[in-house]
C-alpha cells in the first residue's frame, strides 16, 4: 500500500519526464536552421550562416560584376558628383567600404538597433552606382 | 568590338590562389571570429556585433589609433621630404653612383626584428654607444626607456634610419629615367632650381612618390616588430602602436573576438586611407 502511494506520487512526474523528452534518449534532434550557430562545428574556420551570407554577397557582386565586364566591355567608366573618374568595380568598393564606416559610425556612436544605418547604406549604394 | 588577349589571366593564377590562401582565408576567418566568442577548443558562442561595438568604444583603442596616425603622420612628414632631398643630391653618372646606391639599400636588408635590438642598444642609457654619449658625455638626459618623449624620438629616428632609403630609391629611379633634353630645354629657358624641380623633376617622380607614399603609409600604419623589440610599446603604452596593441589583445589577453573586431576595423582604416592617398595622387593624370 505505502509503495502504490509512492508509485502514484511520482506518476505526475514521470507524464512530465515523458513530454519533457525521456522518451527521445537517443533520437536524432531536428535543430531549427539558425543563423548563428556554428555551420561546421568540426572545422577551424568557424563559419556560421550569418557570416558566410556576406562573403556570399560580395562575391556574387563581384561575379555579376565580371558578366557585366564580359557583356560590356570597359567598365562603364564615367566622370561622377564627386570628381572621381570610377568604373562599375570602383563604385562596388566605394559601397562596400563607405557601408562598413556608416556601420561603425552608428555603432560606434549610437548603438544597436542597426536599422537606420541599413537604409542608409542601401541609399549610399545607390548614390554610389547611380551618380559617383 | 574589340577582340582583347585574356590569355594573360592565366598567367597571374598562381599568385591568386597563393593570395586566396596566405591572404583571403585567415581573413574570412577573422570575420568569423570577430563575431563570436570562443575560449579555443574550436567551440564558438554567437556574439553579433558587441566586439565592434566595444572596440569602437574603447578608450584603449582611441589612445593606440592617435598614437598610430601621429607616428605615421610623422614618419611621412620627414621622411618623404627628406627622401626627395637626398635623391636630388645623389650623383647620376660615374664612380659614386654605385656608392651611394648600395649604401642607401643597406638599412633596408637588415631584418626589422634586428634594426629594433640594434637600436634597442644603441639607445641603452648605460651601455648603448648613443646613450652612454647623451647621458654621460653631453650631459643630455636621455633615457628612452623611461621618458615617453625619449622613446618617441628613438622609435621615430629608427623608423626613418630604416626607410628614408626606400624614398630615396624610388625617387631615385623616377630622377634618372628624366631625359637629358628636358635640363637643356631649361637651361635654355634660364629656369632656376626651383623652377626645374617644380615643373621637371616633380611630375616625373610623381609616380613613383605615389608608389611611395603609399608603401610607407601601409608599413608604417601596420608596423609593429620594430618598436615591440625597442621600446616593447612602453614606457607605459605611450609607444603602444595600433599592431602592438592587437597583440597584446589577440595573444597577451587570448580575447580572439574583441582581436578581430580590431583588425577588421584596422583594416578598414588601413584600406581608406591607401584608397584617399591614391585616389587624390592619381586623380589628375586622367583629365
Amino acid at each position: 500500500m505505502r509503495y502504490l502511494a509512492i508509485l502514484l506520487t511520482l506518476l505526475p512526474g514521470l507524464a512530465s519526464a515523458q513530454q519533457a523528452g525521456w522518451g527521445n534518449v537517443g533520437k536524432p534532434v531536428d535543430k531549427p536552421f539558425s543563423w548563428t550557430q556554428p555551420l561546421w562545428p568540426s572545422f577551424w574556420m568557424a563559419w556560421t550562416p550569418a557570416t558566410l551570407a556576406v562573403f556570399v554577397g560580395i562575391f556574387s557582386a563581384m561575379a555579376v560584376l565580371t558578366v557585366l565586364e564580359i557583356r560590356r566591355p570597359g567598365g562603364d567608366e564615367r566622370r561622377g558628383v564627386l570628381g572621381l573618374t570610377t568604373t562599375r568595380g570602383d563604385r562596388l568598393f566605394i559601397t562596400l567600404l563607405g557601408t562598413s564606416y556608416i556601420f561603425m559610425a552608428w555603432l560606434g556612436l549610437i548603438g544597436m538597433p542597426l536599422w537606420w544605418p541599413l537604409a542608409l547604406s542601401v541609399a549610399w549604394g545607390v548614390f554610389c552606382f547611380w551618380k559617383v | 568590338m574589340r577582340k582583347v588577349n585574356q590569355k594573360g589571366w592565366f598567367f597571374v593564377l598562381p599568385v591568386l590562389i597563393l593570395v586566396a590562401f596566405n591572404a583571403l582565408v585567415p581573413m574570412m576567418t577573422v570575420v568569423n571570429y570577430s563575431v563570436q566568442e570562443t575560449f579555443g577548443d574550436n567551440v564558438f558562442f554567437w556574439q553579433g556585433l558587441d566586439w565592434f561595438q566595444q572596440i569602437l568604444r574603447s578608450e584603449r583603442f582611441h589612445a593606440a589609433l592617435g598614437r598610430q596616425f601621429l607616428f605615421t603622420a610623422m614618419i611621412l612628414a620627414i621622411e618623404v621630404p627628406l627622401g626627395v632631398i637626398i635623391a636630388l643630391s645623389m650623383p647620376r653618372k660615374g664612380f659614386w653612383v654605385p656608392v651611394c646606391l648600395v649604401t642607401m639599400a643597406l638599412p633596408m636588408l637588415i631584418p626589422w626584428n634586428v634594426v629594433g635590438a640594434m637600436w634597442n642598444i644603441f639607445t641603452l642609457p648605460d651601455i648603448g654607444l648613443l646613450g652612454y654619449l647623451m647621458n654621460h658625455t653631453l650631459g643630455i638626459d636621455y633615457n628612452m626607456t623611461q621618458d615617453p618623449v625619449a622613446a618617441w624620438i628613438t622609435v621615430i629616428v629608427m623608423d626613418v634610419w630604416h626607410w628614408t632609403s626606400l624614398v630615396v630609391l624610388l625617387c631615385y629611379a623616377g630622377l634618372v629615367s628624366i631625359p637629358d633634353a628636358y635640363y637643356q630645354a631649361a637651361k635654355i629657358d634660364g629656369a632656376s632650381n626651383w623652377s626645374v624641380f617644380r615643373y621637371i623633376q616633380l611630375p616625373k617622380m610623381k609616380q613613383v612618390l605615389t608608389i611611395a607614399v603609399l608603401l610607407r603609409f601601409m608599413d608604417s600604419f601596420n608596423i609593429y616588430t620594430e618598436p615591440f623589440v625597442l621600446t616593447g610599446g612602453g614606457p607605459g603604452n605611450s609607444t603602444t602602436l595600433l599592431s602592438i596593441d592587437l597583440v597584446k589583445i589577440a595573444l597577451g589577453q587570448f580575447d580572439l573576438g574583441p582581436a578581430a573586431a580590431m583588425s577588421l576595423i584596422y583594416f578598414a582604416i588601413t584600406l581608406f586611407v591607401s584608397w584617399l592617398f591614391y585616389t587624390l595622387m592619381t586623380r589628375n593624370d586622367a583629365k
